[in-house]
């Protein structure tokens, strides 16, 4: 057993020489508890944004800047990270702590990517199908895990969809127009109404007949020429759902292509893509899509063929 | 929708001491994906022609000599090889003291119906300062670096200053500065500026008409001048009777000068100056007290792309905007000329905005039209929320209401930034079928702003020229 004193005596003078001066380090290292990290949360100063959702956050106490020279630049610094983060939807200069994202921007990013998963696995309200006057047809698709693992089960109408389309459609309008949850059904909820109030509005100045449109369960972009074969319409329209991304999970899509038929290939279809609310304005892509449809009947080509044919 | 489409463009810059033109081509190309709709933008200006520097004509001290200067524009564009007619878009910008010379809005008026169907745009020295920035290629560098760009302009009359920051105007501001504001024949004064009389007259400086010219005065006046500068470009200025308008605005600190105009030439090719010696003012002694001065050499200084032609550049190439390509416009209606512009911002509230519009129309009508004359003004929507069809379906419906209510007989013309234009036109189109609409977006103006609406190209935007019509002085109204 060590002496009580010499304990103390060597205790006292290693908190001592600890207190002499610090050993110097080789590399510099980070330390997560130091009150006055030496680096500086780029982008501190973005103003988060409250994480949508449910999930509530408890307000995080602010860490003090430090009170030197530096502030101005930190300020001047974010002036211009600000005019990059203008430029992009990625997420830059969310700042960071240690070495993950702060919990807010984590909250976020998972937020978002469980928004476009509950796009793809979710279903169309049904009511705004009703007031559009809608009806609905299924694809061969049966379940949702069938729908992500036979693309090409998507792309044909059932027995009994085909049936109904035949029974209930006008034959060979010029324009049919035709939707799909395709693989977000939150975009069709949010931006159906406008885009196809908009279209109707747009091809009725036009002067342009439309025929019987009805909703697709469950369809991918090639059902059109399922529908073109039945019906043998001029121009099929197809609203559909994006494939959802981080940015968006509700971004629709409109391919046209000029009578499509089984067997029509990729270059003849044509897309107006990026409607949603951060992107074209559905009201505003609606109005476009007349003129667009116009066009193509006008030249009677679409895809590469109607940009080969303008000159 | 793949090609690039070309227009030609004028610029005529009549300034206090020195007219100029050029003659452009602008290249429109749609910028966006194939499976974007489509936004054009214009890809590629390339000037095709440049006038010499003439000596602006003047009548006496204070009106323009507009026969003259109207055989001059149609000698130019005879050289140039092109016809009035040619040209789709452009500005006349009568810049400095010769705005605020008598005549100068008749001059406009009369050079829009002679230079050609195209726009025509006046500068009140914001705008002169903006415009000689974009020529000078100050605005373009500050959208390359991250450094806050200053554009001292200086011609015959004033200086004209706009600071840009990642392409953003932060401000402009305007001074008593320029080359004519003392003028010399055969050794002797032969005219100062009002200004410089008053600077005089506190300095106990000798420069009454007819005088010999004594070196010292003119160095202590341009001193004043590089001053009246530094201040400016420093922010500490405040009183000074050099100042035109507003003191500096912008609370940014300056990293990086340029000097465009008259006064430029003789600052960065101090040889090249003198041995013409066109110039017979202060304008030679003020560009060595600028070059020497040492409070201007803490600023980085960089060589802009043109000196005097810098204005005439940038009226010729820089003053075009071009709108969405989703618009709806009546074409008889275009093109329209010196439209005001009456702002209504969206507060958010829509039942309440609708609301608001009544007053708002009834006003901008008071304002703009108050005899009834048929004077059209354009409505700015600023802050318009994404409204959907049925919200779109109701604007259009309540402004065609209040334009049947309040009896006005002049087109409808909106203006909004959002890309909401053709589906709000269109639904205006149809339900109100009587009605002449201009609907244009993705144009960003402000209360009080001037616009000229040229007609659709082929690919079916309009150009637009966005102009602000502050002559100052006040004497000419």
């Amino acid at each position: 057993m060590m002496d009580r004193q010499l304990v103390e005596e060597v205790t006292r003078m290693v908190v001592e020489r600890m207190g002499e001066k610090k050993p110097e380090a080789r590399a510099r290292l980070w330390i997560h508890n130091d009150k006055a990290p030496s680096y500086k949360a780029v982008g501190q100063e973005r103003e988060e944004e409250e994480v949508g959702g449910k999930a509530k956050l408890s307000p995080f106490p602010k860490t003090e800047k430090s009170p030197s020279s530096r502030t101005e630049e930190t300020e001047e610094d974010s002036g211009d990270l600000k005019e990059l983060i203008k430029k992009t939807s990625a997420r830059i200069g969310v700042g960071r702590a240690g070495v993950r994202p702060k919990t807010k921007t984590w909250l976020k990013f998972r937020y978002d990517h469980a928004a476009a998963v509950d796009a793809v696995f979710g279903q169309v309200d049904g009511s705004l199908l009703e007031t559009l006057d809608l009806f609905t047809v299924r694809t061969k698709v049966t379940d949702q895990d069938t729908y992500i693992r036979r693309p090409d089960y998507g792309r044909r109408l059932s027995e009994e969809g085909e049936e109904k389309v035949r029974d209930a459609c006008r034959k060979r309008p010029s324009v049919q127009i035709i939707v799909s949850d395709g693989l977000s059904s939150k975009a069709v909820d949010e931006n159906l109404e406008d885009v196809y109030l908009s279209l109707n509005q747009s091809l009725e100045a036009l002067g342009i007949e439309t025929g019987t449109p009805f909703y697709i369960d469950k369809g991918r972009v090639a059902v059109m020429d399922h529908v073109g074969e039945i019906l043998e319409p001029d121009v099929v329209c197809l609203l559909v759902g994006e494939r959802p991304g981080l940015v968006s999970a509700e971004s629709m899509s409109a391919y046209l292509c000029y009578r499509p038929r089984i067997g029509t290939i990729e270059s003849e279809r044509q897309v107006v893509s990026n409607i949603h609310r951060g992107g074209t304005p559905p009201v505003e892509a609606g109005a476009y899509l007349g003129s667009v449809i116009e066009k193509i009947l006008d030249y009677g080509a679409s895809g590469v063929e109607l940009v080969k044919k303008e000159g | 929708m793949g090609g690039t489409e070309v227009i030609l463009s004028a610029g005529i810059d009549i300034g206090t001491s020195t007219t100029k033109i050029v003659i452009s081509r602008l290249s429109l190309r749609n910028t966006a994906g194939q499976t974007h709709m489509p936004r054009i933008e214009i890809t590629d200006t390339e000037v095709i022609y440049e006038s010499p520097i003439f000596r602006t004509p003047l009548k006496g001290d204070t009106s323009i000599d507009m026969a003259q200067v109207e055989d001059l524009i149609s000698r130019e564009y005879k050289n140039a090889g092109v016809e009035p007619g040619d040209i789709q878009t452009g500005a006349v910008i009568i810049t400095g003291e010769t705005a605020t010379k008598s005549n100068a809005r008749e001059m406009i008026d009369r050079l829009s119906a002679h230079a050609g169907e195209f726009l025509v745009a006046t500068a009140g020295p914001d705008l002169e300062g903006i415009i000689a920035a974009k020529g000078s290629g100050a605005y373009a560098l500050s959208r390359k670096t991250n450094k806050t760009v200053a554009n001292i302009d200086i011609g015959g009359g004033t200086a004209n200053t706009a600071v840009y920051k990642h392409g953003n105007l932060l401000g402009t501001c305007t001074l008593h500065v320029g080359g004519k504001l003392v003028e010399f024949e055969n050794g002797t004064v032969s005219y100062t500026a009002p200004a410089v009389d008053q600077l005089a007259e506190e300095h106990n400086w000798n420069l009454e008409k007819g005088e010999s010219i004594s070196r010292e005065i003119l160095k202590e006046l341009a001193g004043c001048m590089e001053k009246a500068v530094t201040g400016m470009l420093k922010g500490t200025m405040k009183e000074s009777p050099l100042l035109i308008g507003q003191p500096p605005e912008w609370k940014e600190d300056i990293d990086i000068i340029m000097f465009s105009g008259g006064v430029a030439e003789c600052i960065y090719n101090e040889e090249n100056c003198k041995e013409k010696g066109m110039y017979d003012d202060i304008g030679t002694t003020l560009a060595e007290v600028l070059r020497n001065s040492s409070e201007l050499g803490g600023f980085e200084w960089r060589v802009p792309d043109e000196t005097v032609r810098a204005t005439v550049l940038g009226a010729g190439t820089q003053t075009t905007e071009i709108s969405g390509s989703t618009i709806q416009v009546d074409e008889g209606t275009l093109p329209l000329r010196n439209i005001p512009v009456a702002e209504f911002r969206f507060s958010g509230e829509w039942k309440e905005d609708m609301d608001r519009l009544d007053n708002f129309l009834e006003q901008a009508l008071t304002l703009y039209d108050p005899e009834r004359e048929g004077n059209a003004f354009a409505v700015y929507f600023d802050d318009i929320p994404l409204l959907g069809f049925k919200t779109i379906q109701e604007l259009g419906d309540r402004l065609a209401e209040l334009y049947s209510k309040y009896h006005i007989n002049t087109p409808l013309i909106i203006v909004m930034e959002r890309d909401l234009a053709k589906s709000l036109g269109q639904s205006l189109h149809i339900r109100h079928k009587e009605m002449e609409i201009v609907c244009i977006d993705q144009i960003r103006v402000e209360n009080g702003d001037y616009i000229d609406v040229s007609t659709p190209l082929n690919s079916e935007v309009v150009p637009v020229v966005i102009k602000t019509l502050t002559f100052h002085g006040g004497e000419e109204e």
